[in-house]
């Protein structure tokens, strides 16, 4: 229980720091000024989300594997937290994008595969409240895991392609837009503290996980007499 | 018993059971029409703009109509318990998938082949010069949405409310094929036509690694 | 400093969107602790 603790202070002192690191540390950056600075956050948001989604694929791979209920439990709650992390990624995009284009949504290529991306993993955490037994719940939606993430490099190709032979208007720079060190230094810092933060909140969940099947196991005994 | 030879029979089941009735075939081949004209009457039909839209809308209704037509490879087995004998009967539980999928893929590429001309006639599109390609497109499309449609299909026979679950599963997941295939197909339907052999290579390569997903993971869906 | 508002919206945004998500365990969990307590309370009676 203390562990889980300093993980959370040092998480939310990690994230405050990345914070100040993006405002104070981080120069300014010529043409976008300060409305650049949500780059920091918005990018290792998605980097973060991405790992959990990877952490996910991992997990079911496991659970497929070695039928342990533990990897069920960590793949809902990577899912979950992964699903967060995208939400952030698609609702910072468009508040990036409102004052830069003047419209919401410019069907970028990126973010519109991370809204694709987050459909995705909608689905699997609709798919488990949709099947009762939790053993063939565990192993669907592991199965079913599996495809969404492989599927993920080819939605952003075919996405990225797509948008080559219709361009549009790209959200914080494309790949090119080389960092300043300093920028970087502080980018990676915040790809750090969001990792951190990830982690903390795919432990809290997976012990609410671990704690509920107990229940599950506790309400049987107390209906069967 | 050989994949290939327990394939080959129980693909033989399969088209059987299909053409006694040609149900599903029909069904899908007047829904696939329903979706085109329907489309006609939500764009302005006739001018320049639906004639870009027309490939995106014809990959559309195939899409729509494969989330119907999936609804019963698995459920059918389900209702009539038959499954438990289908995995009995083969060594491969790969060959019921590899049945299956080969199976859909030519329903699904028949009803399209049946609605091509209805889609050159409503959209003003001449097909006759361009068809083989259009055709090995269709293919390829069609094969990975059979691919996805079935380990999905799998999938949401088992769970509840599956007729809305398994659209909602294997549309996210079709997505790369929808963008490459409407691109591919606009490219050859377009006034200077340009054969896009990167995008079909894309869809190969979309429905080789699905289908070793499925090699590797078929097994699993079936377990009772 | 124009466009300071969609950056401080941003970053409030995300951090609540996490602190939800947050509370929503935190909630939950609680609410399983205390029906652990009441299904523990009623098991020694039933036999």
């Amino acid at each position: 229980m203390g562990k889980r603790v300093i993980l959370g202070a040092v998480a939310i002192l990690l994230v405050i720091a990345a914070a100040y690191a993006s405002f104070y540390v981080a120069p300014e950056e010529r043409t976008m000024g300060v409305l650049q600075r949500i780059f920091y956050f918005h990018v290792a948001s998605a980097w973060a989300g991405m790992d959990a989604f990877l952490l996910c694929f991992i997990a079911n791979l496991l659970y497929v594997w070695k039928r342990g209920q533990k990897y069920d439990w960590l793949g809902v709650s990577s899912a979950e937290v992964g699903l967060v992390l995208t939400t952030v990624v698609l609702i910072t995009g468009p508040i990036w994008a409102k004052p830069a284009w003047g419209i919401y949504w410019t069907w970028d290529a990126r973010l519109t595969s991370t809204f694709v991306l987050w459909l995705l993993y909608v689905s699997y955490l609709l798919l488990r409240t949709l099947i009762e037994e939790p053993e063939r719940r565990a192993l669907l939606s592991a199965l079913f895991g599996i495809f969404a993430f492989i599927d993920v490099p080819l939605v952003f190709f075919s996405i990225r392609w797509w948008r080559t032979q219709h361009p549009a208007p790209v959200i914080m720079g494309g790949p090119g837009s080389g960092l300043d060190p300093t920028m970087n230094k502080v980018f990676l810092f915040s790809v750090l503290a969001m990792h951190v933060l990830a982690a903390f909140l795919i432990v809290e969940r997976y012990m609410l996980e671990k704690m509920r099947s107990e229940v599950d196991i506790l309400r049987r005994e107390a209906e069967a007499q | 018993m050989s994949l290939f030879s327990n394939t080959a029979i129980l693909l033989g089941k399969e088209l059987r059971t299909e053409f006694r009735s040609r149900e599903l075939l029909t069904t899908t081949a007047v829904f696939i029409l329903i979706v085109l004209v329907l489309f006609s009457f939500a764009i302005n039909p006739g001018t320049e703009e639906a004639r870009q839209f027309a490939p995106g809308l014809l990959w559309l209704a195939i899409l729509f109509a494969s989330s119907l037509m999936f609804q019963s490879c698995f459920l059918r087995e389900q209702t009539n318990d038959t499954l438990s004998s289908l995995r009995l009967a083969v060594s491969d539980p790969f060959a019921i998938f590899l049945a299956k999928l080969i199976a859909n893929t030519l329903f699904l590429l028949m009803t399209e082949l049946l609605m091509l001309p209805f889609f050159a006639i409503f959209y003003n599109i001449p097909l006759w010069s361009k068809l083989p390609v259009l055709i090995l497109v269709l293919f390829v499309g069609s094969l990975g949405i059979s691919i996805a449609g079935t380990a999905i299909s799998a999938i949401s026979a088992q769970a509840r409310m599956r007729e809305l679950l398994l659209p909602l599963l294997l549309l996210p997941l079709l997505t790369p094929v929808l963008v490459v295939s409407s691109l591919v197909t606009g490219s050859l339907l377009d006034r200077d036509p340009i054969v896009q052999w990167k995008g079909i290579g894309f869809l190969a390569v979309f429905d080789l690694i699905f289908l070793t997903a499925l090699w590797l993971f078929g097994e699993y869906l079936l377990e009772e | 400093m124009k466009n300071l508002n969609s950056v401080f919206a941003a970053y409030l945004i995300g951090w609540g969107v996490f602190f939800l998500f947050y509370i929503s365990i935190a909630k939950r969990t609680n609410d399983l602790r205390a029906e652990v307590e009441r299904l523990k309370n009623s098991l020694p009676r039933g036999k």
